[in-house]
This record gives C-alpha cells, sequence and structure tokens, in this order.
C-alpha cells in the first residue's frame, strides 16, 4: 500500500501562511516585544505617584480639607511602606518668629554626631548616603574653604593643628535657590525656613546648582531608609519620606522647632557648640551670642545671600 | 528582483533585528540600576543625646548610690586631710581617690583641693572668699573663676540644652558644668569621629586632595 498524499493545495496554503504574511507577523511581533522589553526598566518604578498625588494641588492653595486628606494619603503610603503610622503634621510658622542659628567655632570638635543625628531625625536615605551637614575640616589660621576637607576620619578628634566648620543650609535672607525654583517647589517662610514641596519639585536640580553652599541633596535613586530607624514624627515640609527624583535639604528640624523644640543637630552636640532660637526675642540665647559674641561673617557674606546662620566665637 | 522581493527581504531582516533588539534588552543587566555597596548603619552610641557625665545632683534626682560623697563614712570630722606634695611640688593622690586625675589648670599649679573643696565640711564646696557652695550648686563654685563662662552659660550660649527653644510650650534642660566638664580636669576629652560620608564612587576619602594633612 502506498501511502496517497493529498493534493498540494495552492488556495489553502496561500490564504493561511504564505510568506509574506508569515514576515509581517514576525515583524509585528518583533517590533511589539522590542518596545515591551525596552519598557522594561518602568517596571521598576513601584512608587509610581498615585493618581491622588498627582493631581494635588500646589501646596499654598490647599485648603485645610485638602490637607487632611494629603496627610492621610501621605500616612497610608509610609505605613503601606513602612509599617509604622506616623504623625504628620502641617506646622505653620509662628507669629513673631524669626529662627537664627548660631555655631560656636571655638567649641566644635569636629565629631560630626550633629550630621547622623540630622540623618537620624530627618528620614535621610541611609544608601545611597544623604546627609545635609558637612564639617569641614580646615587648618588653623585659615578661614579658606577650599582648604576644607569633609571625608577626614579620625580614631581621636579635634586634630592638632585644626578646626572644625559644620556646614549645612544657612536659610538664606536672599537665597538664590528659591530664584532659579521654575515651579516654585521651594521658598522662604516667614520665620526664615527656607522650605520644598517635595510632591511639587520636578527634580531638575537647578537649586543645587544656585546654592553656593552645596546644602541641596537629590535623591537620584528611591530612599532607603531601615524600617527601624524611621522617625515617625514628620511634618509636611519636613522630615515625611522623599520619593526619588526630589530635593531635600536641612529645614531646621521644621517638625521640632516650629513645636518649639531645639534641633536634633543641637540637642545632640557633646560640647553645646550650636546655639538656636528666635532673634526676634531679646531675652533668646542667638540674641544674646549676636549683642555680646565675636560673631563673625555670614558665609560666603560677598554672594549677597545674608545666610540666617552665624559662625561665632569664645576667645 | 520584482519590488516584493526586495519588500520581503527587508522584512525579514527587520524581523531579526527586532527579535535580536528584544532578547537584548530582556537580558541585558546593564539596562538596570547597578546596586549600590553595602553602607553600614552608622552606630548607635553616635546618636546618643545623653550627658557624657553625671553629677551629684543628678544623682541624687535619681535617687542613686551617694556612697561616693559620704566623705565622713572614712576622713574624720573636724579634722581637714593633709594633702602631700612629691619634691616637684606635684600633689601625691592617695590610693583612695586614685580615679581622681589632677588636670585642672596649665602647669600643676592649681594643686591645692581646698581651692574648690571646703576642708571644714567635706560635704560641701567653697569658693576662694569662703563662701560655702553645695554639690548641687556647682556653676557658682566654678563661676568663681570663670566668670565670662558664667556669664555665658547663664545667659544661655555656653553648654548644652535640650528641649524646648520656646518656653511658653515646654521647659529646656539645662546641663550643668559637671555634667560635661570632669572638675579635676575640665579639658574635653578627644573622642572618636563619627564615620566619614561614603561618597558614590570610590571608597570615602578618596576625593579629597588634603588626606595627606594628618
Amino acid at each position: 500500500m502506498t501511502p496517497t498524499l493529498p493534493p498540494p493545495d495552492d488556495k489553502t496554503s496561500d490564504t493561511s501562511m504564505s510568506r509574506r504574511n508569515f514576515l509581517r507577523g514576525a515583524a509585528a511581533f518583533g517590533g511589539l516585544t522590542a518596545l515591551a522589553a525596552s519598557l522594561a526598566p518602568l517596571r521598576q518604578l513601584e512608587d509610581f505617584s498615585s493618581s491622588e498625588q498627582f493631581l494635588q494641588k500646589y501646596y499654598k492653595e490647599l485648603t485645610p480639607d485638602d490637607m487632611t486628606k494629603v496627610i492621610g494619603r501621605i500616612e497610608r503610603e509610609v505605613q503601606k511602606e513602612y509599617g509604622i503610622r506616623p504623625h504628620v503634621r502641617d506646622l505653620k510658622p509662628m507669629d513673631g518668629v524669626e529662627f537664627v542659628y548660631c555655631l560656636n567655632l571655638t567649641r566644635c570638635i569636629g565629631c560630626r554626631k550633629c550630621v547622623h543625628a540630622c540623618v537620624n531625625e530627618n528620614n535621610q536615605s541611609r544608601n545611597p548616603e544623604i546627609q545635609y551637614i558637612r564639617v569641614l575640616k580646615m587648618p588653623h589660621g585659615s578661614m579658606d574653604v577650599e582648604k576644607g576637607d569633609h571625608t577626614y576620619e579620625a580614631k581621636s578628634v579635634p586634630e592638632k593643628g585644626f578646626f572644625y566648620m559644620p556646614v549645612q543650609c544657612q536659610q538664606c535672607q536672599n537665597p538664590p535657590c528659591v530664584k532659579v525654583c521654575p515651579v516654585n517647589a521651594t521658598w522662604q517662610e516667614k520665620d526664615g525656613i527656607t522650605v520644598i514641596d517635595y510632591d511639587w519639585c520636578i527634580g531638575c536640580r537647578y537649586c543645587e546648582a544656585a546654592c553656593p553652599y552645596w546644602a541641596r541633596r537629590f535623591n537620584f535613586t528611591k530612599p532607603e531608609i531601615p524600617k527601624e530607624r524611621l522617625n515617625p514624627n514628620m511634618a509636611y515640609l519636613g522630615n515625611r519620606p522623599r520619593k526619588q527624583g526630589v530635593m531635600e535639604k536641612c529645614h531646621f528640624c521644621i517638625q521640632r522647632t516650629r513645636a518649639g523644640k531645639y534641633p536634633a543637630c543641637l540637642e545632640v552636640c557633646p560640647v553645646g557648640a550650636r546655639k538656636f532660637g528666635n532673634i526676634l526675642d531679646p531675652e533668646s540665647e542667638v540674641s544674646y551670642i549676636m549683642r555680646e559674641k565675636r560673631v563673625f561673617i555670614q558665609l560666603k557674606e560677598e554672594m549677597g545671600t545674608s545666610p540666617r546662620f552665624f559662625y561665632y566665637f569664645d576667645k | 528582483m520584482s519590488k516584493d522581493t526586495v519588500t520581503q527581504y527587508w522584512l525579514g531582516a527587520l524581523t531579526v533585528v527586532f527579535l535580536g533588539l528584544g532578547g537584548f534588552f530582556i537580558v541585558n543587566s546593564a539596562a538596570r540600576p547597578a546596586a549600590g555597596k553595602e553602607i553600614p548603619l552608622v552606630d548607635v552610641k553616635f546618636l546618643d543625646r545623653t550627658a557624657s557625665r553625671r553629677t551629684y545632683a543628678d544623682l541624687v534626682k535619681a535617687n542613686e548610690d551617694l556612697s561616693d560623697y559620704d566623705c565622713y563614712g572614712c576622713h574624720e570630722k573636724g579634722k581637714p586631710p593633709p594633702i602631700r606634695y612629691d619634691a616637684n611640688q606635684k600633689i601625691i593622690v592617695p590610693k583612695e581617690h586614685s580615679d581622681v586625675v589632677m588636670g585642672h589648670g596649665s602647669h600643676d599649679r592649681n594643686n591645692l583641693c581646698y581651692n574648690c573643696h571646703n576642708e571644714q565640711n567635706l560635704l560641701t564646696l567653697q569658693v576662694r572668699d569662703g563662701r560655702e557652695v553645695g554639690f548641687d550648686n556647682i556653676p557658682q563654685l566654678c563661676g568663681s573663676c570663670h566668670g565670662p563662662n558664667l556669664r555665658d552659660w547663664e545667659a544661655g550660649a555656653h553648654g548644652r540644652t535640650s528641649g524646648y527653644w520656646d518656653r511658653s510650650l515646654g521647659t529646656a534642660d539645662r546641663l550643668s558644668c559637671a555634667n560635661c566638664h570632669n572638675p579635676h580636669a575640665p579639658r574635653i576629652p578627644t573622642r572618636e569621629s563619627a564615620p566619614a560620608p561614603h561618597s558614590l564612587h570610590g571608597p570615602a576619602g578618596t576625593s579629597s586632595p588634603h588626606e595627606t594633612t594628618h
């Protein structure tokens, strides 16, 4: 018996799968695959803004009701991410208060405790590291920040022949960072603190370039904060966790100072070199220092930024 | 070659290219963010906000063991303990007080215990004009020599503070002289510095041209 093959049916093969159709289909499939693959990195954007956040209004346009909703959303998001229910507040500047920071260069020993107390208080990213305070080690007899070294490692500080100068946001009266922001996501409040709305920032980093003190930091990646080190006492314009792609900087611990407390860097300083208070109150520590002490320059005074951060000496 | 054949070849080539690119994007690890290097969490000792020393007043407040201040447990009342010096006029610290380091003032000039302690009543201190000062009121004693520091401390410009800057909302906790200074050796001791910032590129310190300075 010989098997009989069915006669080739030109018609069927031509309509169901011609060479041309196969190639067209394959090209379309290949193209779509390539498109999908090229979009694959988007899958890693897990903290893609929620529609609520995307549609949120500008901070200064939010009504108290809106703000309650926004705070509810932030609390939900933080709880989802870290498993801790935070206490988020929108603290407003107090009447008759203008903050000033004074730092005693005679006392500072360069131990960097302020740097890490700040990171701990303000929920900064631990990896990559974001730190608001840089401690410059400078040789005695010089005030040249170009000679400053902020990467020193020492088993024992202070080292002979050096003094230390911590630099952080100077809360300028004439802040260049605010002028360059194309979307008004950063502005100066009436108590002197320059704040950032992390939900309004577009991450252009103009402010980072404009700041003469290198005080602003950018979140190049999603910030990494260990759950056990998360500070649940948060403020909207302060230490609530940031997203990838936004700026941040020292805000004089808004969540503490606008509730009447001292900033975290001040409380941790083992030598009492840091002083903070209301310059409009003549009885405050900072008023006394400005009156009685040898207060030197505002740092980089020639820039015309007029900082609210002053350095002074004892002797 | 007919027009159709050319188109077919083109489409075939494009299919291969697209499939290849698709495969490349899927397996290519360079398209993903590189994993950062490990940065250890900072030691909690650098976050400690408590005072480095505890004063008599702290011990009283915490209701703790005050046996160190029970002078007349060993000494006899009304009989000032004698002070012995070696040939260089350096004080010989008795072994019962071996924890006392004589380091107040330069050149060992401040070497008389009764410059501060009250020889008539060891339970109190005295300033040089004879005023008695309690162990719980040391700023008055220290300020009798260090006037400008007492003035600054009273104004809040010297020393450590915590709590509320706005005294209408809460109290501020002001540390006393001996919370930071050892009265027998008041210079603040040196300490270990907290870790330097870890740079994104290379180990900490390599970015600085001034590393050779120490």
